[in-house]
Formats: structure tokens, C-alpha cells, sequence
């Protein structure tokens, strides 16, 4: 192998790829990137077994071939090489890969590439299509709410579900649930039903730059796989077995209180509560006071931590129904109201032990359920 | 403003308890803790007993041997915390700028209050006296490390079978001279060890100490130097704080009545003990984000472990498990004779408990615990037992 390329283009492409190395790994090859010379372009790949990223960028080849360089060595050297052209060859023999470029010139020891995993090629005739900027918005609003306890894999998860034209994305870690509906422009399949990573679905978000671009999801036959192909990059995730919670059972169908206010000042209330919140137990108490004939509705955010003090925060909103005395992990209510996309959220409670759901008014694609805590 | 601060002791606390439950004990020799034959020590001992040398924390072994009739009794704490809870009522109704340090000790703050610090005194002694039947020793100052000296003082100034009840009187200016001379240690933050180091300078008592440039002690104490400067000036501006006497951790240890090695043991009494240390956390309404365990070997070596949990807990299976992998991550490296083993939580914080969507094992757990814990509070520590504990019956 004999190539040429840039070192601006080389340094993105690893940075795209070397999230899917594998940290500890008993099998040395997977703390490698393959970099093999694929119709004219350069072709980067990483795995862990469990996610893998590939990207393909411009060089000049002037001999074919294949290897892999360790990460941590290729990406520390490139980063750190001057913005010209990088000038690589693979001694066959001794898999030694030769790095030029400017004044400084590395030899690096490498691992043969037919050690490296095979890569699963999507069939894209097969594919689903996804707008990147849709669909990075719906990981963004339901990835947050998958557990990050590889005690339960289910839960670490998003189910994704396809019928036809309508897709459900649905995550949750067993204290709070998201659930987001969107429609497809080209009808797919019927009867899907897949747990993907979140971890690889952020992963997807991080590399899909391109908002007017699209993705095209494919899932081989029986592979246990999904790969998300877009223009040069695609990423391949193992699918989560197991059976996903049933989530429909939970999501509360009536309510006694319903609570409507604007999205930023719910989101700036509970930054300051956390900011109290956080030195303790992370509870905010969320008292709620329905509007009367002669007052507005507000709804007062509290915060005590032993040792760092008390804040409380005041709401104007309009309130329907009883007044509640009821406590969230503000982290929880914080990291929803970051993700909500419209100007008014309202919050539908029932009881202080019973869970709450908070929805985007004027959007009914989303829907966000929260368990609040038990004060002792 | 000069501050009227006052520190309330009670005088053999749990010796004093148990007086009035069996009148019969007064006057005589005793102690309160564990038997000897289970290698316990003394929790509280008599003023008869202290006459003999036999003094708190002492092996009760060890008492014995000094006073072979010495009148054992085993500890009971829930009775002691009752009457712990009677007295600091009625420290409350006085003030309620109270910082109770122990289940005896406690100061108050009544400087707002416009009767002389000597006559509060001896109204709140005489009141604890008749109306809970417990002797107590106060000191007064105008401040608290002061006032617990005073108190100190005063108690230590005591000989004979009776408690001493007695009250000391620093006035306001007079801290230095009251300190000047005791020995150093008598002050907050100097224990054996810096007090000999003191001593290598020739620094024995307060007064000493206040001689001392500042700039010496900056040298061999470090930023703990100009501090102990103050202090032994009898300076300190610590308020007294409601909440600081709250618990800062719970924990519960075990000393065998023969050193052991058997991990199977160590792993039964850890759970024992965790199951201990959770019921009072429960009990308490709190939960502990720390999960320490204690290990002391026959050589009397003792080490402690621990570690932080993602969110505070007051679950007897979470605290096990924490201890145990403490326990064996120690026991992978070194195995000694075991003698004692502890089990305690920190990091306290009221019980606030996320709750799930759905039962995800954690709720079953809580309300199985909340049943125990009810049936024992009505029937008794072994009305429920796990079956490993419970002794064969033929």
C-alpha cells in the first residue's frame, strides 16, 4: 500500500472512526483502525464488536493495499503532524506502515488487516430513509431517558418501532420514559421492532453532520445488526436482544392537574434549583397552585442541601385542576425541558407517588414520563 | 457581643440509667458494656468503680482484674436514648440553640437570654435532676471551647462515690488564665501524638503554648499553627449549630469471642451488621451515600475501607454488598486473625428515594424490609431471622 493524503481530511476521518475503538480489549486488533484503500478513496474503520464506524475519504493511491495502525499512535501522530499532505507506505513484510510528511517521518508497527473483523456491507436497496436532521432530533429527545446500568441491557437501549410510515422511538432507564412518533417520507416495512444502542444512536447524531442529508437504515436478515449508511460514513450496531419493557402500560391516561407554562422559564427554575439540588439528594419539591378566580396559577420550585443551604423559585403559570405538593429529580425535569423543541411545555400530574407526564404544547409527537420521589 | 455558651454533660450517663432503674446499684461498684468472656469493654463505669481505676474504654477484662467484684451489666441503648431524648427536651425548652454532640453531651447558646450564665446553670442541673432523675456537670463561658473545658475541669476535679454535678464558671476575660495551666492536651485538635511533639519543644501546657511565637507553631504545625495559637488563648468563634449534632454516620461493629479466618464468618456477621446499620438508617429516615467496614486484627491493627454508592441508600442488601467487596477486596491482599468487624454508613442525607415506573426489584425490597423492620419493633430483634442465623433445633 502507497498513499497520499491530507492531513486535514486523515485527522477528521479518524476522529469519526476512533470512537468505536474498543478501550480494553484481550484482542489487540480491535484497539486498531483499519486503513485500507477502497475504489479510489481511503476507507477507515474501527470496532468494539458491539459498534463500528467506517469513513471513507480522498487520497491519491498509487499501490492498493491494506493494514492496522494502532489508534492511539495514528491519531495522536496525525493531530499533531503540520496541515500539508501525509505520505503513508506499508511494508508487507515486517506490516511496518511509513509515515511522511514535511520534515518527520514514523514508522509505525502495525497488526495485518485480515485479522480485523469483517464489516457488513448494507444492502441499501433494503434500506429505510431518514432525514438526518429529523432523526438526530429524535435521538436527542429519547436517548437521554436510556439507562446507562449494563446490569439491564434492555434498558440501555431505544426501541425503535416501524409500521409503514410511522416510526416510535421509546426509551427508558425504569424512573422515567420517552416516547416520540414521527412519519417516514417513503413507507418501510411493517412489523419492525429493534432495540438499538443509545450510545450507538448519539454516536450517529455525533457523525451526521449534514442535515440535508439523508440515512438509510438497513437490517440485514437475521444478523442481530442495524447499519445506518450515510454519504461517507456508516455505522454498524449490534441489536439488543431481550423484550423491552411494555411501556404503554404505564403512561398515565388521565390526570387530575394539568399545568401550562413556557418551556425556558420551567428549564431556567430548575437550573437554579439543581444548582442547591445537586449538593444533596438532587430533589426539587414542586409545589403547584392552580389559578383562581382572583390569582394567577405559579408553581414554586424548591431545593434544600444540609450543607450548601435552600433556594425556592417562583413559576407564573396557568393551572388547572388541584393543587400538589410533588418532588422530582430535578436533574431529570432538567434534562427533558433541554430537549423539548417547543415555546410552551404543560405537565399533567395526578399524585405525589404517581407518575407525571410532561408534553410539548402544540407538538403531540412527544411524550415524556417522569416518576417523582418519595420523601421520606 | 461576649456570648454566654454553656456545655451540659451528664455524669456517667448510662451508669446513672441504670441506677434508676435498680436503685439497689447506687453506690456500688459498676460498669455498663460487654462481657469479658466476649471480650467486650467498658461503656460507662460507676464513680464507686472509677475509685478502683477502672475508667470508660477500658477491656472490661481488664476491670475485672483491678476489681474482680465488679457488677457487670450489659448495655441496653434504646433505654439510654430515651432518656437522652428526655433530657435534651428539656435543654430545648430552654434555648433552642442547642448543638447536641453525643447522646449526653450537647451546648447551648444563651447569650440572648438576661440571667447571669452561672444561675442558668444550676436552674437547668436541678431541673434534669428532679424532673429525669440524672446528675449532670456543666461549664460555662464565653465560648465553646472554653465551656467544655470548664466542664471538663470540673468533672475531673471530683473524687468520691457521688456524681460530681458540678458547675465551672469561666468569666469573660478570664479564658487564658482558666487554661494556662492544664496540660495541651486538654485542647481540641492536640492529641497524644502532638502533644509530644510539643513536649520535644518543651511545650507542656495551655500556657505554654499561648507563649509560643506564632511563627514556631506556623513551622511545626503547619496552617493548623496560628489555630492552635487561638485556642490555647482560650479564642474561638464556632457557633453553636442546631444542625451540626445530627448523625454524621451510623455503624455497628462485632468483636468475636474467638479471633477468626473463616471468610464465611466475617461474610455472616458483615451481613448481621449491615442489616443492623440499615434498620437504624430506616429507622432514622435517612440514607448514606458512604458504606464503610472495619476490620481489626488479633494484633489489634485496625484498618478501615470505603466507598462512595451512585445514590444514598438505606437498604440492608445494597449495604451488605458494598461491605462484603470491601471486606474481600482486603482479605485478597492480607488475611490475619480476625477480632472485630465494623459496618457503618455515611454521607447522610434525609431518605428521599427516586421511585420506579415499574417494581424493578428495588420497591419489593424496600416494603419486604419495611415488615421486618415493623414486626421487629413489636416483637423483638429475633422474631425474624434469616434461616442461616437461626440455631438448629432438633
Amino acid at each position: 500500500m502507497k498513499i497520499n493524503v491530507s492531513q486535514q481530511q486523515f485527522s477528521h476521518g479518524l476522529s469519526i472512526v476512533s470512537r468505536a475503538v474498543s478501550s480494553r480489549s484481550t484482542l489487540p486488533v480491535l484497539s486498531n483502525i483499519l486503513i485500507a484503500t477502497d475504489e479510489g478513496r481511503l476507507r477507515l474503520s474501527a470496532t468494539n464488536l458491539e459498534l463500528g464506524i467506517t469513513t471513507w475519504i480522498g487520497a491519491q493511491i498509487e499501490e492498493e493495499g491494506a493494514t492496522t495502525v494502532p489508534a492511539r499512535t495514528i491519531v495522536d501522530l496525525v493531530t499533531a503532524l503540520p496541515n500539508t499532505s501525509v505520505q503513508m507506505e506499508l511494508d508487507t513484510t515486517t506490516q511496518t506502515l511509513n509515515v511522511v510528511s514535511g520534515t518527520s517521518n514514523t514508522d509505525i508497527k502495525c497488526i495485518d488487516a485480515q485479522e480485523f473483523p469483517p464489516i457488513p456491507t448494507p444492502d441499501l436497496k433494503e434500506g429505510i430513509e431518514l432525514s438526518v436532521a429529523e432523526f438526530k432530533q429524535n435521538i436527542q429527545q429519547v436517548g437521554f431517558s436510556a439507562s446507562s446500568d449494563e446490569a439491564r441491557p434492555i434498558l440501555t437501549g431505544v426501541l425503535m418501532t416501524i409500521e409503514g410510515k410511522d416510526v416510535s422511538m421509546v426509551a427508558t432507564d425504569g424512573f422515567r420514559i420517552s416516547v416520540k412518533k414521527s412519519t417516514l417520507s417513503k413507507a418501510g416495512p411493517t412489523g419492525v421492532s429493534i432495540t438499538v444502542p443509545a450510545r450507538a444512536l448519539g454516536e450517529l447524531a455525533r457523525v451526521a453532520v449534514n442535515a440535508e442529508e439523508k440515512i438509510t437504515m438497513v437490517l440485514p436478515k437475521s444478523r442481530g445488526q442495524v447499519i445506518f449508511h450515510l454519504k461517507d460514513v456508516e455505522l454498524v450496531s449490534q441489536l439488543i436482544e431481550g423484550n423491552f419493557p411494555d411501556y404503554r402500560a404505564i403512561i398515565p391516561q388521565s390526570f387530575k392537574t394539568r399545568t401550562e407554562l413556557t418551556t425556558e422559564s420551567l428549564l431556567k427554575a430548575c437550573k437554579q434549583a439543581e444548582i442547591i439540588a445537586r449538593e444533596g439528594t438532587n430533589v426539587a419539591k414542586v409545589s403547584i397552585n392552580p389559578t383562581g378566580e382572583n390569582q394567577p396559577g405559579k408553581i414554586e420550585l424548591s431545593a434544600t442541601a444540609e450543607q450548601t443551604g435552600s433556594s425556592e423559585i417562583t413559576v407564573d403559570a396557568s393551572v388547572d385542576g388541584v393543587p400538589l405538593l410533588i418532588a422530582f429529580n430535578v436533574r431529570y425535569l432538567r434534562e427533558v425541558l433541554e430537549v423539548v423543541s417547543t415555546a410552551n411545555v404543560s405537565l399533567e400530574t395526578n399524585a405525589a407517588n404517581t407518575p407525571a407526564m410532561l408534553k410539548m404544547v402544540g407538538d403531540d409527537s412527544y411524550m415524556h414520563v417522569i416518576m417523582p420521589m418519595h420523601l421520606g | 457581643m461576649v456570648r454566654k455558651i454553656m456545655h451540659l454533660d451528664l455524669d456517667a450517663f448510662f451508669c446513672a440509667v441504670e441506677e434508676l432503674q435498680d436503685p439497689s446499684l447506687k453506690g456500688k461498684p459498676f460498669a455498663v458494656g460487654g462481657l469479658p468472656e466476649s471480650r467486650g469493654v467498658v461503656s460507662s463505669c460507676s464513680y464507686a468503680a472509677r475509685q478502683h481505676g477502672i475508667r470508660s474504654a477500658m477491656p472490661m477484662g481488664k476491670a475485672l482484674h483491678l476489681l474482680p467484684q465488679l457488677i457487670i451489666i450489659s448495655s441496653r441503648h434504646a433505654h439510654y436514648s430515651d432518656y437522652s431524648d428526655k433530657v435534651m427536651q428539656r435543654i430545648h425548652q430552654l434555648t433552642p440553640l442547642v448543638e447536641q454532640i453525643s447522646i449526653d453531651e450537647a451546648f447551648l447558646d444563651v447569650s440572648d437570654m438576661p440571667e447571669d450564665g452561672a444561675f442558668l446553670a444550676k436552674q437547668l442541673q436541678t431541673r434534669i435532676l428532679q424532673e429525669v432523675g440524672l446528675p449532670c456537670s456543666l461549664g460555662v463561658a464565653s465560648n465553646k471551647l472554653v465551656a467544655k473545658i470548664a466542664s471538663d475541669v470540673g468533672k475531673a476535679g471530683h473524687r468520691g462515690v457521688e456524681p460530681p454535678s458540678s458547675i465551672t464558671v469561666v468569666p469573660p476575660g478570664e479564658e487564658a488564665r482558666f487554661l494556662a495551666s492544664l496540660p495541651t492536651q486538654a485542647l481540641w485538635g492536640i492529641g497524644p501524638k502532638s502533644a509530644a511533639r510539643l513536649a520535644d519543644l518543651g511545650i507542656r501546657t495551655i500556657g505554654d503554648l499561648a507563649r509560643l511565637p506564632e511563627r514556631v507553631l506556623l513551622d511545626h504545625f503547619g496552617k493548623m499553627g496560628p489555630e492552635l495559637h487561638r485556642r490555647a488563648l482560650g479564642i474561638d468563634d464556632s457557633p453553636v449549630n442546631p444542625s451540626a449534632g445530627t448523625a454524621k454516620s451510623i455503624s455497628n461493629e462485632h468483636t468475636y469471642d474467638k479471633d477468626t479466618r473463616e471468610e464465611e464468618t466475617i461474610l455472616k456477621s458483615l451481613r448481621h451488621l449491615s442489616e443492623h446499620v440499615g434498620g437504624r438508617l430506616r429507622h432514622s429516615n435517612l440514607a448514606g451515600t458512604v458504606v464503610q467496614v472495619k476490620l481489626r486484627w488479633a494484633d489489634f491493627t485496625t484498618l478501615t475501607r470505603q466507598t462512595s454508592l451512585p445514590c444514598p441508600t438505606d437498604q440492608d442488601g445494597v449495604i451488605y454488598k458494598t461491605a462484603a467487596q470491601l471486606f474481600q477486596k482486603v482479605w485478597r491482599e492480607e488475611r490475619y486473625a480476625v477480632r472485630l468487624v465494623g459496618v457503618g454508613v455515611s454521607g447522610l442525607v434525609p431518605a428521599q428515594r427516586q421511585l420506579s415506573l415499574w417494581d424493578v426489584g428495588l420497591e419489593k425490597e424496600h416494603k419486604l424490609l419495611k415488615a421486618i423492620d415493623e414486626l421487629r419493633e413489636r416483637y423483638g430483634e429475633k422474631i425474624i431471622q434469616r434461616a442461616e442465623e437461626m440455631e438448629q433445633r432438633d
